[in-house]
């Protein structure tokens, strides 16, 4: 659906990004995360047309992708982080829409802006004046606008950010169920953690470069050097996570209420050996669970300490 | 239907919407009745036994002083034979078109800094699909402004049994091609700016520009501003709609259509390349705030 294929953007002496290759399949929820100034928007707005790359080809649905083909646009909806709605203050929810659906051409586009209102639970506002709407409900607002002409692929820049709890879940939701209907969504953000709840895939990129590009589960398991290994007892005996830490594989140690919480290597599979040692103390494991390092975690071993491994993963990939 | 022009038709209904809804349109456009009244009024009190006076009447006289001064006596003079409707129309006319040449380039130039215009090309739409909806929503507002002097100049010349005249009638066509073409490098001085305050700038120092040469083509200035307007006039003149507003016009006066025709024809033409060099530049600079 998305491919492209060394693609580089300089301004000036600055590569923003530097050969950057996309694959995503049709019906894929796809992460792109990376710090400020990592080349993000820039490959958006190359994806979108609104900017032209200095080098490499992109294809979208199958083919090159020329921006001045105004009709292939008309295949992709797009949600920017930052909505000028200040312009468009002066209209109502519906007026506002109704623009947006008529430059779509949208077929039935009453019947479809009260639907996708209704969705994300907007339909009590439609009267109401753009200018008096909250940060959420713009967003909300810029979703249904982004969806109203059933658009194959959407284009998602930091979707949630700024939104309460509430909004969030509720934009998560609308992205599961756009995802369900079979729509290709690419998304950039910095919130990792809701990243994690809605991606399939997900690609690191800094200064330009992709430095991981993996499924959530693979990456995750690539990226820690370390994981967890919770195990839940009866109680804790005080002395019991200093005894836990003199074991040669167990990297760190300690009692969480009746959970004992132990950090071991990457490798291997210590759970045997653990639970041998809690019964020969004559202490019985209710539980063991491993626990992944977060998306969170992830990112700031990418970003703080391992951009060369990562630069070199990327390389061999 | 091309999908640009589809999505300028979309967006120049709500910009057309959005300028009837805003003060500013009808402030304009009382400023300019009123001025239209001032300049009727005054007129048939400068009339005695020997004809038409400016002297005779106060505003007259500071708007005929000034008029000769930058243009000429028998300029002046041609611009009242046929009585005052002539002055009034294109001078009522000026506020309704400031207020629309100008709020264009600026909105323009705003919508670009904000991302309204980026966020409008995701869709089948861009650059071009905007300014030209902006275009569109300016010769709309025009032909409405245009079709109100008329029908007040036309009662006020039935109650005051004064003809409108021959030159009057040409002006109504020749304004709005003159204005539409000056609409083309208010655009253009908006995608070739990076804000507002510069498009708004270089588009007065467009009209002033064009304004200096048309003085120029009065014999009657001297000085620098003779030799100013001189070389401006060899360098640029044809890039002028005021030197075929001027040429039309005289075609009017002189009674050869041909000059009249073809000063419209040369205004559309001209018009034309402005928006297309507005469409190049917009292609290679893009929408991107």
């Amino acid at each position: 659906m998305i491919k492209t294929r060394g693609l580089v953007k300089k301004y000036g002496s600055f590569t923003a990004v530097d050969g950057v290759d996309l694959n995503i399949p049709t019906g894929e929820i796809y992460g792109l995360l990376g710090p400020n100034g990592a080349g993000k928007t820039s490959t958006i707005m190359m994806l979108l047309g609104i900017v032209k790359p200095t080098r490499g080809d992109i294809f979208l649905f199958g083919e090159p992708y020329n921006p001045k083909r105004l009709d292939l646009r008309k295949r992709i909806g797009v949600v920017p982080e930052n909505h000028p709605h200040g312009m468009w203050s002066w209209m109502t929810a519906y007026e506002y829409l109704e623009m947006f659906a008529e430059l779509f051409e949208v077929k039935d586009k009453e019947r479809r802006i009260e639907k996708l209102l209704s969705q994300v639970r907007l339909s009590e506002v439609i009267n109401k004046k753009i200018g008096e709407f909250s940060r959420g409900m713009l967003q909300k607002l810029s979703f249904v606008r982004a969806l109203l002409h059933d658009p194959d692929i959407l284009f998602l820049d930091e979707p949630i950010s700024g939104l309460d709890p509430l909004g969030i879940k509720q934009i998560r939701d609308l992205i599961l169920e756009e995802n369900r209907e079979g729509r290709t969504i690419f998304i950039s953000s910095h919130l990792l953690s809701e990243m994690e709840k809605i991606c399939h895939r997900v690609a690191i990129i800094s200064r330009g470069r992709l430095m991981a590009e993996d499924r959530m589960e693979s990456l995750l398991n690539n990226l820690s050097r370390e994981r967890k290994i919770l195990i839940d007892l009866e109680s804790i005996p005080s002395e019991l996570p200093d005894e836990v830490k003199r074991l040669s594989y167990v990297l760190d140690c300690r009692g969480d209420g009746n959970t004992l919480v132990i950090t071991v290597p990457r490798e291997g599979d210590y759970r045997k050996g653990l639970s041998e040692f809690l019964i020969k103390k004559n202490l019985i494991p209710l539980s063991i669970k491993e626990q992944m390092v977060s998306l969170e975690e992830a990112f700031v071993t990418i970003t703080k300490e391992n951009v060369e491994m990562l630069a070199a993963m990327g390389e061999s990939r | 239907m091309n999908l640009r022009i589809h999505a300028a038709r979309v967006i120049a209904r709500r910009k057309t919407l959005e300028t009837v809804l805003n003060p500013g349109f009808y402030i304009a456009q009382t400023a300019g009745l009123l001025l239209g009244y001032i300049l009727i009024t005054g007129f048939t009190g400068a009339i005695d036994s020997s004809g038409f006076s400016f002297e005779l009447n106060p505003v007259y006289d500071f708007v005929g002083r000034a008029m000769v001064g930058a243009f000429g006596r028998t300029f002046v003079d041609k611009l009242f034979s046929e009585g005052p409707f002539l002055l009034a129309l294109y001078i009522s006319f000026l506020p309704s078109f400031f207020y629309l040449s100008i709020n264009s380039v600026f909105r323009f130039s705003f919508e670009k800094k904000v991302g309204a215009i980026e966020l409008i090309s995701y869709g089948p739409a861009d650059g071009t699909s905007c300014f030209l909806a902006s275009y569109v929503k300016d010769i709309l507002l025009t032909l409405l402004t245009i079709a109100i002097l008329f029908i007040y100049f036309a009662v006020a010349a039935f109650n005051n049994n004064i003809v409108l005249g021959s030159r009057f009638l040409y002006s109504v066509p020749l304004i709005l091609f003159t204005s539409s073409a000056l609409y083309a490098y208010g655009i253009l001085a908006a995608v070739a700016t990076d804000n507002a305050v510069s498009a708004i700038s270089l588009y007065m120092g467009i009209v002033i520009f064009f304004l200096i040469i048309l003085m120029g083509t009065f014999s009657i200035v001297s000085g620098y501003v003779s030799t100013l307007s001189g070389v401006f006039t060899r360098i640029a003149g044809w890039l002028s709609p005021l030197f075929y507003w001027n040429l039309s016009l005289t075609g009017v006066e002189s009674g050869k259509a041909g000059f009249f025709i073809t000063g419209i024809v040369i205004l559309s033409v001209l018009t034309g390349i402005v928006l297309f060099a507005s469409h190049l530049i917009v292609g290679v600079k893009g929408v991107r705030k």
